[in-house]
């Protein structure tokens, strides 16, 4: 069984055609939902678990199908909205339990679990504050326990890193790593942070424009880039630097003081690493194509459709969805 | 903050029906209300009637006063535990009495309860779960007529059982238990229409300001009103502009006493017009209740 599968999805706002003809299939594991601001991805995401019901098309979810059985996928899976989305004068935990309620938990199972949950995303010690005391940072860790509160299958969380300083968003993408690796969870994580999705995810649905340009396992969509290699050394780099750049190799050196990556020029053949290397007194210890990041392979994939608009949702006033 | 190294653990259990849930609304609902201090000036003074009330009972019960007196002292207080034929109901007088501080005490928690939800754009948290709007909403008019019946159908029934606590039999509420009844009655439709007013005003209105004011206008400016007209027409319909004697009627239709025809005459008006408002609020209600808002 797909964890995903969504077929023809279509989702219009009066005029305005906010998914078009939306396709893809996506297998257990985490997911980052990727696209520039307005192309589609939190109507996709409130579509998945029913919030928005679709025009046209449909599709699954760990089997419940989304038009019909939302009820059922809601049980099944745990929502972390984008915006602060939270209750007033409520402590920590009654927030949290409160969370559970709603799913149905019986109550004395969700104040327990309220307190593990949040003890798991570090907020143990902060449970008995008024929501009005969190920061940034702890609301969206509270936001985490509560889509976690009844143990869900299947994770969507709407750009979980929103407004946190460095610190707090390395943080929070440590939880949601800890959290992938310890329970084994699917994830699909909805965001325009690339680094994010980069660092959490190994499939990826790019969104342009309200129709998915690319889905799939990241690995695979990544290009090689033909002329470009990621090498590594060992002896004295400066003298094989000079060299390989006197051959018309183009060397971008990074952080690391014997690895570079290099473009090199037509014509080039590989065996000239090793021969540039034997002449310096260097051994070559690693030779390999230089994969595209996902930032690259992002403004790939998006360029091939034209460019972004501002807005997959031009200025004018829209009224409710469903 | 560094990751708290507790464990994750799962959970199975059974998942109970979303109609259940709807009571968590009303749990957190009080749990907001009770909390604020400022809304205790207001929820005090209701207390505080329903004490001075409690207190006169028992005192005219216990000082074995004459029965002139008993009455008399009654009368100050606008309160017959067992209203002769024609007679207003003591009980119900206290209820009324009761709604100025529950008008008060809405016109400022409706923002509180449903007006924050759109304003901090929480509605997603709720309708992501496995409720869906129609569970929010009867969440929210419970919880507000929870708050309306703690101040007003509940301690008139303990006034009730006070005061046949402290007569000699049981006889007292044997014979006047349709006073306890027409108390029900009354307070179900002071819950029915208040909660769905405010939750509809405080859905679209969202802030303090804009329904404090709005409520009062409709709960103040429409009695002025409606007695202005009434007086230049000598039209007693015009009476029915008045929210609180239209919800007044529609209580005694519900156990049958009137002290006056005219009253009886506008009375089925009265339903009429209550039963349409509520209509016309609670689908404006349903309209607005979205879980996903989208402005541009």
């Amino acid at each position: 069984m797909h964890l995903v599968d969504i077929q023809n999805l279509s989702r219009n706002y009066g005029h305005v055609r906010a998914l078009v003809d939306v396709s893809f299939t996506l297998e257990q594991g985490t997911i980052g939902l990727v696209g520039n601001n307005g192309a589609g991805k939190s109507t996709l995401l409130k579509v998945l678990l029913g919030l928005l019901k679709p025009d046209a098309g449909g599709g699954t979810i760990l089997g419940c199908d989304i038009r019909h059985a939302t009820r059922e996928l809601r049980g099944r899976v745990g929502y972390m909205p984008e915006t602060a989305a939270t209750v007033p004068v409520l402590k920590g935990v009654e927030f949290v339990t409160l969370a559970g309620d709603l799913y149905g938990m019986p109550h004395r199972d969700a104040r327990r679990r309220a307190h593990e949950v949040l003890n798991y995303v570090g907020l143990g010690e902060l449970r008995y504050r008024r929501l009005e005391e969190y920061s940034t940072g702890n609301v969206q860790r509270l936001k985490l326990a509560a889509a976690l509160v009844h143990d869900p299958q299947l994770l969507l969380l709407d750009e979980p890193t929103n407004g946190l300083d460095p610190e707090g968003r390395q943080s929070m993408l440590d939880l949601i790593h800890d959290l992938i690796t310890e329970t084994g969870k699917s994830v699909i994580l909805c965001t325009h942070l690339l680094p994010d999705v980069e660092r959490l995810c190994q499939q990826i649905v790019v969104l342009h424009r309200g129709t998915v340009i690319r889905a799939g396992a990241m690995a695979a969509l990544r290009h090689a880039v033909g002329n470009r290699f990621e090498i590594g050394w060992q002896g004295p780099g400066e003298g094989y630097v000079a060299a390989l750049r006197a051959a018309g190799v183009e060397v971008s050196l990074n952080s690391h003081p014997d690895r570079a990556t290099v473009q090199t020029p037509a014509g080039w053949n590989n065996s000239q690493f090793f021969a540039l290397a034997r002449e310096r007194d260097c051994v070559l210890t690693q030779l390999k194509p230089d994969e595209e990041d996902l930032e690259r392979l992002f403004f790939r994939v998006t360029e091939e459709k034209g460019p972004a608009p501002t807005s997959a949702l031009p200025g004018e006033e829209l009224k409710h969805g469903h | 903050m560094g990751i708290n190294n507790a464990h994750y653990y799962g959970w199975q259990g059974k998942l109970h029906s979303p109609w259940i849930s709807t009571l968590s609304i009303v749990r957190v609902a009080l749990l907001q209300v009770f909390r604020r201090k400022s809304y205790w000036v207001v929820i005090g003074l209701g207390v505080f009637q329903f004490l001075s009330f409690w207190i006169v009972i028992y005192a005219i019960t216990q000082a074995r006063l004459p029965a002139n007196a008993q009455r008399d002292l009654y009368e100050v207080f606008g309160f017959s535990p067992s209203p002769e034929p024609g007679e207003e109901n003591g009980y119900i007088a206290f209820m009324q009495q009761q709604s100025v501080v529950v008008m008060i005490l809405l016109a400022f928690s409706g923002s509180l309860l449903v007006g924050s939800d759109f304003r901090m754009k929480s509605l997603p948290f709720y309708l992501s779960r496995r409720i869906d709007r129609r569970h929010y909403i009867v969440g929210k008019l419970l919880a507000v007529s929870a708050i309306v019946s703690l101040l007003t159908t509940v301690p008139a029934l303990l006034l009730f059982l006070e005061y046949g606590m402290f007569t000699p039999s049981v006889g007292y509420w044997r014979e006047n238990w349709g006073i306890a009844v027409s108390v029900l009655a009354y307070g179900a439709v002071l819950c029915a229409v208040l909660s769905i007013l405010i939750v509809t005003l405080s859905a679209y209105l969202q802030r303090v300001a804009p329904i404090a004011i709005t409520w009062s206008s409709l709960f103040v400016l429409l009695i002025r009103l409606a007695s202005y007209l009434q007086d230049a027409t000598d039209n007693n319909y015009w009476y029915l502009l008045d929210p609180w004697r239209d919800m007044r009627l529609v209580g005694k239709l519900c156990f049958g006493v009137f002290l006056e025809q005219e009253e009886h005459d506008i009375a089925a008006w009265a339903a009429v017009i209550l039963a349409g408002v509520c209509a016309v609020c609670l689908v404006l209600l349903v309209r607005r209740v979205r879980a996903v808002d989208i402005v541009e």
